[in-house]
C-alpha cells in the first residue's frame, strides 16, 4: 500500500486536462506502471481516450439504477482499457440538478470499501474544474491524492483557477499530507505564455514540471478516442507526454505546500509580464462608447 | 359543563361530553368541507381491498409510516455507550433536538448531545468555525472524557471533511492536541440507523486501535483470552446488557461490553442529575484490541465494525438478537467455545426453566399467526423464537433490512414446519404492513409503538416488542437476552393474548361461557 | 429564606456571572447578551434574542423544519405533509406533538402519518425533484381523499438546489387545481424553528391565498366570524377554547392549525376577527390578513381565569353589545368552577417558585393561570422568542424575574440548582434532567400528554397536573433514609 501513489489532476475547465491526464497515465503505462483513473467530472470523459469509448457506465448512474451503491460490484463499474489501465467513472447528474460534489464523495468511498485500490501503483483523480465545494475537496483529502497536479494555461482564467485551487490544497495540507505536485502548462500560444507559467509556478512555491506544447496531433487523436501515445507512438508529442510523466514518477515526495496569492498580486504579475496595463481607475466600469466620449 | 374541580376530567373524557361531541359535529358540518361520511366509508373499505394492496405495493417512490430512523440516531446510541463521552453533531441543530426527545421519550431519561448548529451561513462557507467553536465550547462546559463526532445529512451534502477540521480545531486550541475526538461519517441518507451504530463503533475503534488518526502509532496486538461483545442498537441495552454481564460473570471470563449505554440510560433519581454514566472506559476500548475475540449480537448492525476488527486478527461471531431458547443456546455456545469454558450449571438450569414455561403455555402459542416488523437482526431473533413456540410469522418486515436478510430469513422459514406460509418483506413500510393485515390477517402483531395505529386500524392485537416504545413504560429495564430474557418476551407475548382472549369473551349471555378463570 | 427583590437581583447577578465563568472567552461574551433579570419599568428583559445559537452547547432548539412541519402544517387534518428528504425529520416528529384532531386516519385525514421520501445517496446526487413528482402521483392513487399536499423540505432539499415549486405547479396543473404547497423550511435556514413558522406562514400566503383564489363561494358569512390563530389544539386546548368563543356568541369559522381542516385556511379572510394565541408562529399570517383582506387581529390569553376572563372582553369589544354580554355571561357561568378549581389547589400550591423553559407564547401566557394558584415565577425564557416577544412578556413577569435567552443545558442545570424552583416547566429533553435531581417538573410543549390547558375546562386539568407534580409523595423518596438528611 505505501508505494501506491495517488495523484490527482485538477484545472479550469476546458483546458485540457483529462486530454494531458490521460496522455501521461498512458506514458506512465508505458513505463510499466499499473494505473488506475478515477474520472471525479460529471461529464464522464476522463477514460474516454483510454477506452476509446464515448463515457464509460459511472458508478452513480449504475448505482442510481441499481437501487443504491452497496448493489455494486467492482467489476460492474471498472474497466481496463489501453496497456491495461483500470478506469472508473465517478459521474453524476446533468447539469442544473443535484449535488455532483456529493457524488464525488459517494463514489470515492465506494472504490475505497471495495478494494479497487489494491495492486495498482498509482491511482489518479481527473476533477472537475475548481475545489467549488467540499465534494470535490475529496480527492485532496487525507490518505486520498497526496500530489495534485494543476493543469493551466497562460490565460488570465486558468490561472486564476490554478491560484484557487491552490487555495483549496493550502486549507487541507496541514491537517493531512496533500502536496501540490507542479503546474502543468497546456500551451494556449498566448503571450508570454511560457514565463508567466514559471512565475506563477514560483509565486505558488512550487514548479511547472512540464510546458506541454500545442501540436494538432492531439486533436487527431482525440477524434479516434485514442491518447496520442497510442495513435501516434513516435510523434513527438508523445515524447512530451512521456517526458511529463518521467518528471511525474520522478516527483515524487517534492510536492510543496501552496503558496496562493491574492488577486492583487494575480494582477501584478500579469502586468509584470505585460500581458495586462496599470489600470488607469477612471476607466473601470466605463463601456467603450463611454470611453469614446 | 361537565368539568368540576373535585373529579377533573382531561382529554381521556372531557370530550366525550355532550358540549364537546356537538362541538365536534357542528365543525365539520359548517365549516371543514370534509367528504361525505359514505365517501370516507367506501374509501376505507377499499382501503383494505387486495386491489388497494396491489396499488400499495407498486409504490417506488413514496415511503408511508416507514419503521427506520437515519444513520445519526444509531451515532448517538453507540457514542454515548462509552465513558463521559458526549456525541457531537456536525450540522443543523435541529437534528440533535430530535435526537434527544426521541431517546428520552423511549427510555424516560435525559440523553446528552451537542450540535455545530451549522446555519446557512455554514452550508455555503462549510462548517469548520461552527466545529472549531463548538468542541472548545462542549469540551469546557460539559468536561467530557471523549467527544465522539457524527455528522448530519447536512454536512455530508456539503462534504465537510470531519478528519480534517478536528485536526484544524486541536491546532486552533480549542481541545488538546491528545484529546481523543474519534469521528464517523453518518449520512442519513444512506442506510438507517443501524448503520449510524455500525459507522461510529467502527470509528472510535478505529481511533484507538489505528493510531488516532495518524497523530500516534497504531496499537500492537497483544492477543488475550478475553471476549468483546457488542449489542447493536438496540431498545432494550438497558435490561440487556446487564443480563449479558451476568451471565459473563456466571462464566467467569474476561469481557468487555464495547458501548455500554445500560447505565446511562437508567440513572437514578436520587438528587443528582447524572450526564455520564457507567460506559465502555477509554482504556477498556484500546484494550479490546487484543481480545480473543468478539461476539456481536445483531449481524445487521456490525457490517463494517465486524470485518474491521476481524482484520485486527480476532475471531468475530455474528449473531441475530437471539431469543429464546436455540437462540440463547447458540450463543451461550459460542461463548463456551471461543473461551474453553463449560457453560454454567446455573445457565443451564435457566435453560431449563424457560423450556418448562414454554410447555407450560404451548397450547395457546401453537398455530398462532404473527406479523413482525423491526430492526433486521430484531425481527430474525423474534422470528426464530415463535417458530420454536410454534407458531407462524407469518409477515416479517423490515424497512431498514436488505438482500442480505431477506435471504436470511428465508433460510429460517425454510428450516421450520411452521416457517412454511411465512413470507419477509425487506424494505417495506407499515403502510405495507397495513394492506398485509386486512388480506391475510394474523392473530397478533408485534412491533414498536407505532404498531398501535395497525392495531386500530385492522385490529390485530400489538405485543410491543421494539423500539421505540414511547406509550408503555419501563419495558426496555427489561432484558430479552439470555433464557431470562427469553421468558419476558414469552410473558408479554401471553399476556397479550390472554388479555385478547378476554376481551372476546366477555359478553354476558353470549360469549361469557369462555370467560374463564382457569387458562 | 426569602430574598428581598434587590438581593434576587444580586443573586441573579452573581449566578450568571458564575455560569459565564464555564465558556470560552467569545461565547462568554455572546452567551452574556441572553442572560439577564428584569429591572421593573423596562421595555423589554434586557436579553438579546433571535440570534444564532453557540455552536457545542447543548441549546434546546430545534430547526425550521420543526417550525413549519412539526408546529404550522403538521396539524392541518386533510392535507399530506411530505418529509422531504431522508428518513429522520419525519420520523422523530411522527406523531409526537399531539396535535389532536377528529377524523378518520390515513382515508380522509393523515395527522399522525409519517409521509417521506426517504432520500437516498442517488437522490442527493441526481437531484430528487422527478420523485417528488412521482410521490405526488402515488399520493394521488392511494390516498383520493387527500385535501391538498405540502412538501416539506429538509436540509438537503436547498442544499442541491431541488426546484420544488416547479414540481408543485406541474402537479398542480396536472390535478386540476389541486392543492400542491412547496415549503422551504430547510433546517439549516434561520436560527432556530422561528424562521420556519415564519416561511410556512408565507407558504399559505403564496400558495392558499393567492394561487387558490375564493374555493368556497357559497359559504354564507355571519358579522359574527372569527378564526382562532396559533392554537395547535395540543391534547385539545383549542376545542377548550373554541368552546368558549362559541358560548358567547361568535362563530369560529377556522382553527389555525388544530384540527384545522384546507377549507377552514381558504375561509379566514372572510372572518371578521382573527384571535391570535401564538403570536410567535403565526403574527405573519395575521398581519397579512389584516392588510391584504382587512381582518383585524387580536391577541388573547387563555391560560388562567384572570386572563381568560381578561381575553373575551378584549375580543368582545370588537363586537356588538350582545357579544359583549356574552363574554360577561361565559365569564358567570364558569366563575363558580374556577372557585371551586382555585378553593381545592391554591391552598397546596400558594407560594411555590416556578421556573420556565418553554416555546413561542408559553414563557409569558402561563405566567397568569400560575399566579391564579397562588404561585409564583422566578425565571424565564424563551426558546427562539424574538425581541417583541420579550417586550411582551414584560406584562407578565415581577420585577428581579430571571430571564434566560435560548438557554444551554448547562446554564439551565446550574440556574435551577441555585435558585430551587419547586416546579421547572420546560420540554421532553429537560425533563429528566431536573428530575433526577428531585425537582418536580411539567412539560410545557405537549403537556406531559395531558391537557388541555387552555380555556375553564383547561384550567381546572392545569391545577391538578402542578399539584401531582408538586405534591407527589415520590419526592420524599429520592434520599434513602440511611442517608444523613444533612
Amino acid at each position: 500500500m505505501s508505494d501506491l501513489r495517488q495523484i490527482a489532476f485538477y484545472g479550469k475547465g476546458g483546458i485540457g486536462k483529462s486530454t494531458t491526464s490521460q496522455n501521461t497515465l498512458a506514458a506512465l503505462a508505458e513505463m510499466g506502471q499499473k494505473i488506475l483513473i478515477v474520472g471525479c467530472d460529471p461529464k464522464a470523459d476522463s477514460t474516454r481516450l483510454i477506452l476509446h469509448s464515448k463515457a464509460q457506465d459511472t458508478i452513480l448512474s449504475l448505482a442510481a439504477d441499481a437501487g443504491s451503491v452497496e448493489d455494486l460490484e467492482l467489476d460492474d463499474v471498472m474497466k481496463v482499457g489501453y496497456r491495461d489501465i483500470r478506469c472508473v467513472e465517478s459521474g453524476g447528474p446533468e447539469p442544473g440538478v443535484g449535488c455532483a460534489g456529493r457524488g464525488v464523495i459517494t463514489s470515492i468511498n465506494f472504490l475505497e470499501e471495495e478494494g479497487a485500490y489494491d495492486g495498482v501503483d498509482y491511482v489518479s483523480y481527473d476533477v472537475l474544474g475548481d475545489v467549488v465545494c467540499g465534494g470535490f475537496a475529496m480527492p485532496i483529502r487525507e490518505n486520498k491524492a497526496q500530489e495534485i497536479y494543476i493543469v493551466m494555461s497562460g490565460e488570465m482564467m486558468a490561472m486564476y483557477a490554478a491560484n484557487n485551487i491552490s487555495k483549496g490544497i493550502l486549507k487541507y495540507a496541514n491537517s493531512g499530507g496533500v502536496r501540490l505536485g507542479g503546474l502543468v502548462c497546456n500551451e494556449r500560444q498566448t503571450d508570454k505564455e511560457y514565463e508567466l507559467a514559471e512565475s506563477l509556478a514560483k509565486k505558488l512555491g512550487t514548479t511547472l514540471i512540464h510546458f506541454v506544447p500545442r501540436d494538432n496531433i492531439v486533436q487527431h487523436a482525440e477524434l479516434r478516442r485514442m491518447t496520442v501515445l497510442e495513435y501516434a507512438p513516435d510523434s513527438k508529442q508523445a515524447g512530451e507526454y512521456r517526458e511529463l510523466a518521467q518528471k511525474v514518477h520522478a516527483n515524487k515526495g517534492n510536492g510543496t505546500i501552496p503558496t496562493p496569492i491574492t488577486m492583487d498580486e494575480l494582477e501584478d504579475l500579469l502586468m509584470e509580464h505585460g500581458i495586462m496595463k496599470q489600470v488607469d481607475e477612471s476607466q473601470v466600469g466605463k463601456s467603450a462608447a463611454e470611453l469614446a466620449a | 359543563m361537565s368539568q368540576n374541580a373535585e373529579k377533573v376530567l382531561d382529554h381521556f373524557n372531557l370530550f366525550r361530553e355532550p358540549e364537546y361531541t356537538n362541538l365536534f359535529e357542528n365543525k365539520r358540518k359548517e365549516f371543514e368541507f370534509m367528504p361525505p361520511d359514505a365517501q370516507v366509508e367506501e374509501v376505507r373499505e377499499w382501503a383494505k381491498t387486495a386491489e388497494y394492496q396491489e396499488k400499495n405495493f407498486a409504490r417506488e417512490a413514496l415511503v408511508v409510516n416507514p419503521a427506520k430512523a437515519c444513520q445519526p440516531l444509531g451515532a448517538v446510541f453507540a457514542a454515548v455507550g462509552f465513558e463521559g463521552t458526549i456525541p457531537f453533531v456536525h450540522g443543523s441543530q435541529g437534528c440533535v433536538a430530535y435526537y434527544r426527545s426521541h431517546f428520552s421519550r423511549h427510555f424516560k431519561e435525559p440523553t446528552s448531545c451537542v450540535s455545530s448548529s451549522m446555519t446557512e451561513d455554514a452550508a455555503v462557507f462549510g462548517g469548520l468555525n461552527n466545529m472549531i467553536d463548538g468542541l472548545a465550547n462542549t469540551y469546557n462546559m460539559y468536561k467530557p472524557k471523549m467527544i465522539a463526532v457524527s455528522t448530519t445529512c447536512m454536512a455530508e451534502v456539503i462534504g465537510d471533511d470531519l478528519n480534517a477540521f478536528i485536526k484544524t480545531s486541536k491546532e486552533k486550541g480549542s481541545i488538546p492536541e491528545e484529546y481523543d475526538v474519534p469521528f464517523a461519517h453518518t449520512p442519513a441518507f444512506v442506510g438507517s440507523h443501524i448503520t449510524g451504530y455500525d459507522n461510529v463503533m467502527k470509528g472510535i475503534l478505529q481511533h484507538f486501535w489505528d493510531g488516532k488518526a495518524g497523530t500516534v502509532p497504531a496499537l500492537e496486538r497483544k492477543p488475550n483470552e478475553s471476549i468483546n461483545f457488542l449489542g447493536g442498537f438496540d431498545g432494550y441495552t438497558v435490561g440487556n446488557l446487564r443480563e449479558i454481564k451476568r451471565i459473563f460473570g456466571l462464566f467467569g471470563i474476561d469481557y468487555t461490553i464495547i458501548g455500554d449505554n445500560s447505565d446511562v440510560w437508567d440513572t437514578p433519581t436520587d438528587g443528582e442529575f447524572r450526564m455520564y454514566d457507567g460506559g465502555t472506559t477509554l482504556e477498556q476500548t484500546a484494550n479490546s484490541l487484543n481480545a480473543k475475540a468478539t461476539i456481536s449480537m445483531q449481524e445487521f448492525c456490525t457490517e463494517k465494525t465486524l470485518p474491521f476488527i476481524a482484520e485486527h486478527g480476532q475471531e468475530v461471531v455474528a449473531l441475530n438478537h437471539p431469543i429464546g431458547v436455540k437462540g440463547t443456546d447458540k450463543l451461550l455456545m459460542e461463548i463456551s467455545r471461543l473461551t474453553g469454558k463449560a457453560i454454567p450449571a446455573e445457565l443451564e438450569k435457566e435453560r431449563g426453566r424457560l423450556v418448562d414455561a414454554i410447555a407450560d403455555s404451548t397450547a395457546h402459542i401453537h398455530g398462532q399467526k404473527f406479523a413482525i416488523y423491526g430492526d433486521p437482526d430484531l425481527c430474525y431473533g423474534l422470528a426464530e423464537f415463535l417458530l420454536e413456540l410454534g407458531a407462524e410469522p407469518t409477515h416479517v418486515l423490515a424497512t431498514n433490512g436488505g438482500k442480505a436478510w431477506e435471504k436470511k430469513m428465508q433460510e429460517l422459514f425454510d428450516s421450520s414446519p411452521f416457517g412454511k406460509n411465512c413470507k419477509v418483506y425487506p424494505g417495506k413500510d407499515l403502510w405495507h404492513m397495513r394492506s398485509l393485515l386486512f388480506t391475510d390477517p394474523v392473530d397478533f402483531l408485534i412491533g414498536n409503538t407505532y404498531g398501535k395505529y395497525l392495531e386500530r386500524d385492522t385490529g390485530t392485537p400489538l405485543i410491543r416488542i421494539g423500539f421505540p416504545i414511547f406509550d408503555r413504560h419501563h419495558k426496555h429495564r427489561y432484558p430479552v437476552w439470555g433464557y431470562q430474557g427469553g421468558l419476558n418476551v414469552l410473558v408479554w407475548i401471553l399476556d397479550r393474548m390472554f388479555d385478547a382472549i378476554d376481551a372476546n369473551t366477555n359478553i354476558p349471555a353470549k360469549t361469557d361461557y369462555s370467560f374463564d378463570i382457569i387458562r | 429564606m426569602s430574598l428581598t427583590v434587590e438581593q434576587v437581583k444580586q443573586r441573579n447577578k452573581d449566578l450568571i456571572k458564575e455560569v459565564l465563568e464555564v465558556y470560552p472567552d467569545k461565547t462568554a461574551k455572546r452567551r452574556a447578551k441572553h442572560l439577564g433579570t428584569f429591572e421593573e419599568g423596562k421595555p423589554d428583559c434586557g436579553v438579546k434574542s433571535n440570534i444564532k445559537s453557540v455552536p457545542g452547547v447543548m441549546t434546546i432548539r430545534g430547526c425550521a423544519y420543526a417550525g413549519s412541519k412539526g408546529v404550522v402544517w403538521g396539524p392541518i387534518k386533510d392535507m399530506i405533509h411530505i418529509s422531504h428528504g431522508p428518513v429522520g425529520c419525519g420520523q422523530y416528529s411522527w406523531a409526537s406533538r399531539r396535535n389532536y384532531y377528529i377524523g378518520t386516519t390515513g382515508i380522509d385525514t393523515f395527522v399522525t402519518m409519517q409521509f417521506t421520501s426517504d432520500f437516498q445517496e442517488k437522490d442527493i446526487v441526481f437531484g430528487g425533484d422527478k420523485k417528488l413528482e412521482k410521490i405526488i402521483d402515488e399520493i394521488q392513487e392511494l390516498f383520493p381523499l387527500n385535501h391538498g399536499i405540502t412538501v416539506q423540505s429538509e436540509c438537503p432539499i436547498g442544499l442541491i438546489g431541488d426546484d420544488i415549486e416547479a414540481v408543485s405547479k406541474k402537479k398542480n396543473k396536472e390535478y386540476n387545481g389541486h392543492t400542491i404547497v412547496p415549503v422551504r423550511c430547510e433546517g439549516f435556514r434561520g436560527v432556530s424553528q422561528s424562521l420556519g413558522h415564519h416561511i410556512a406562514n408565507d407558504a399559505v400566503r403564496d400558495w392558499i391565498f393567492d394561487k387558490a383564489g375564493d374555493k368556497h363561494p357559497e359559504f354564507q358569512t355571519t358579522p359574527y366570524d372569527v378564526a382562532i390563530i396559533g392554537d395547535y389544539n395540543i391534547g385539545g386546548d383549542a376545542w377548550s377554547s373554541r368552546i368558549l368563543l362559541e358560548e358567547m356568541g361568535l362563530r369560529v369559522i377556522a382553527q389555525w392549525s388544530g384540527d384545522g381542516s384546507l377549507a377552514e385556511l381558504e375561509n379566514t379572510p372572510k372572518a371578521k376577527l382573527n384571535v391570535l394565541h401564538c403570536y410567535r408562529s403565526m403574527n405573519y399570517i395575521s398581519r397579512h390578513l389584516e392588510e391584504k383582506y382587512g381582518v383585524p387581529w387580536v391577541e388573547y390569553n387563555f391560560f388562567g381565569p384572570t386572563k381568560i376572563a381578561e381575553s373575551l372582553r378584549t375580543i368582545a369589544n370588537f363586537f356588538d353589545d350582545k357579544i359583549k354580554e356574552g363574554a360577561e355571561r361565559v365569564i358567570a357561568k364558569y366563575q363558580p368552577l374556577m372557585q371551586a378549581v382555585i378553593d381545592k389547589y391554591r391552598p397546596r400550591l400558594e407560594g411555590k417558585k416556578v421556573m420556565l423553559y418553554v416555546g413561542g407564547l408559553r414563557p409569558r401566557h402561563v405566567i397568569g393561570a400560575y399566579e391564579d394558584l397562588g404561585m409564583e415565577i422566578v425565571g424565564t425564557g424563551y426558546e427562539f422568542g424574538h425581541n417583541d416577544d420579550y417586550q411582551r412578556t414584560t406584562h407578565y413577569v415581577k420585577d428581579g424575574t430571571l430571564i434566560y435567552d435560548d438557554v444551554t443545558g448547562f446554564e439551565f442545570e446550574k440556574f435551577v440548582e441555585a435558585v430551587q424552583p419547586d416546579l421547572v416547566g420546560s420540554g421532553i429533553k429537560e425533563k429528566y434532567v431536573f428530575q433526577k435531581m428531585g425537582v418536580p417538573f411539567r412539560q410545557m410543549h405537549s403537556w406531559d400528554y395531558s391537557g388541555p390547558y387552555h380555556g375553564y375546562d383547561g384550567f381546572a386539568i392545569f391545577a391538578r397536573d402542578m399539584d401531582m407534580a408538586i405534591n407527589n409523595p415520590v419526592w420524599g423518596l429520592t434520599k434513602a433514609p440511611w442517608k444523613s438528611a444533612a
